[in-house]
């Protein structure tokens, strides 16, 4: 039992009623508050603070009779939970089935049996704890929602949208555990830039790397593509995952080659300034595992296969200013790109040497656009 | 009213109230005390209407009188209040103040009764 007893509030002209209800609920161990009319009663109920958990009605009343009463309760928005309980004598039945269709829970015959009068408190107050549950589950999913909101607005700032928008989907719990699909992968970074970050100032160094990912990250949101890690100059992105694209090769080629156009201007402004940068891509296609891959604490949503250590090699191996493709990569796009064959790379890890393409240009640019 | 009339006072109905408030005896003289404020006040109430014979002003002292009258085993003046509120009902003003007075003539024996029984003074 609750220490705090609950409120019962008696509605009827007759004190004698009063008296006696108040007499029976005290001995059902309930509190109650009294109104000799339907006014009073909705002014007890309204005022600041009011504890009442249970109201009891009389019909025949002055001023302002049950039935107003019971609709001024249910009208109003704050009142219309509290279970309203008809006092009648049994010649009133036809009202209590009026008041029951208008929102009362029950009624209480007279003269009174307080047997009865504690099933019907009973039950009531049972509804009226259970309305107040309802009401404070709703208020703590309300709650839960804004957190899950908050987080992901967090999370999209940390990861990709579209690792952030998977995160929080019904199926994301699926994509992050693992899955296989043909995927494009884009590595790029930054040639010169060890010797740079080791004679340049901090400052200046952090003030290139912002314009630099500034530049990058517009066009890979641009693109559409998944960006797995910026690691100082060096980048990771791949396309198809975990939003399918079945342009996935074309987008990551266009990428690599509006990045490398993007690179040009910002290199123009830092070599006036002294520094050297030059910047160079790799892609490949294949099949990967894509899903979480990390430890507990520090998640990568990442892209695990071939292909990956492929473009990651070529990125290593590319000159400045080169936008290399493996073989598969240019296979699916060949109509879309003029090239120039680099020669045969023997790439670290890889048994035999591999021949991949330097992308000279996109064949129509007009037609390229810039959305993907 | 006839033999078959309803007691004044209903010892039955009495002493059920004394069991089912814990045989509180001072709670029993309260209430009685709440009713003959609450009868004398209603009874006049149904005087003044019968007066001008407004159907609609006695439906509700009648009413309520009736209701209290039956808790404290009050069965006869239950009955007429019954009968008066009945006739306020339908509209029926004829014998509205004849009816009325009957109240009050049970109301004094009424009240007689509750004294004799040591919870009226």
């Amino acid at each position: 039992m609750s220490p705090a007893r609950a409120v019962a509030l008696i509605v009827d002209d007759s004190p004698v009623n009063r008296r006696l209800l108040a007499r029976h609920l005290d001995t059902l161990e309930i509190d109650s508050r009294e109104a000799a009319d339907g006014r009073a009663a909705i002014e007890v109920l309204r005022s600041s603070g009011s504890d009442v958990a249970v109201v009891l009605l009389d019909i025949e009343m002055p001023v302002m009779d049950g039935y107003e009463t019971l609709a001024a309760i249910k009208a109003d928005e704050t009142l219309r939970h509290l279970p309203v309980i008809m006092i009648s004598s049994v010649e009133e039945l036809d009202s209590v089935i009026r008041c029951i269709d208008l929102g009362a829970m029950d009624y209480l015959p007279k003269p009174f049996d307080p047997a009865i009068l504690g099933a019907r408190i009973r039950a009531s107050l049972a509804g009226k704890r259970l309305h107040d549950l309802e009401i404070e589950s709703a208020e703590r999913q309300a709650e839960l929602l804004h957190t899950i909101e908050r987080q992901k607005e967090e999370l999209s700032r940390f990861f990709s949208p579209q690792v952030a928008a998977l995160v929080s989907s019904p199926e994301g719990a699926q994509l992050l555990a693992g899955h296989r699909r043909v995927a494009t992968s884009l590595f790029a970074d930054l040639r010169g830039f060890t010797s740079f970050s080791e004679s340049a100032d901090p400052e200046e160094v952090l003030g290139v790397l912002r314009q630099y990912h500034e530049t990058m990250g517009a066009l890979i949101m641009d693109r559409g593509g998944t960006l797995e890690h910026f690691a100082g100059d060096g980048m990771h992105v791949f396309f198809n995952d975990p939003i399918l694209q079945e342009d996935h090769v074309e987008r990551a080629v266009r990428m690599g080659v509006d990045m490398r156009a993007a690179f040009g201007l910002l290199a123009a402004g830092w070599a006036k300034r002294g520094y050297q940068l030059g910047f160079g891509v790799g892609i490949a296609t294949g099949f990967a595992t894509l899903g979480r891959i990390g430890f507990e604490g520090r998640y990568d949503y990442g892209m695990v296969g071939f292909a990956v250590i492929t473009a990651a090699r070529l990125s290593a191996a590319a000159l400045a200013d080169q936008v290399l493709l493996s073989p598969r990569t240019y296979a699916d796009i060949e109509s879309l790109v003029e090239v120039e064959q680099v020669g045969e790379l023997s790439l670290k890890g890889f048994s035999r040497p591999i021949a991949p393409y330097n992308v000279l240009r996109m064949r129509s640019d007009v037609a390229a656009g810039t959305s993907a | 009213m006839t033999a078959g009339d309803p007691p004044i006072l209903d010892a039955a109905v009495l002493a059920e109230l004394r069991e089912s408030t814990g045989g509180d005896d001072d709670f029993i003289r309260e209430l009685v005390e709440a009713y003959v404020s609450e009868a004398t006040g209603y009874l006049e109430a149904m005087t003044a209407a019968a007066g001008v014979a407004d159907a609609a002003a006695i439906i509700r002292p009648a009413h309520t009188l009736k209701s209290s009258s039956a808790t404290l085993g009050a069965m006869r003046l239950s009955a007429i209040s019954r009968g008066i509120e009945e006739a306020g009902r339908a509209g029926r003003t004829d014998a509205l103040a004849s009816d009325v007075d009957q109240a009050r003539a049970t109301w004094t024996e009424t009240l007689a009764a509750l004294t004799a029984a040591g919870l009226a003074s």
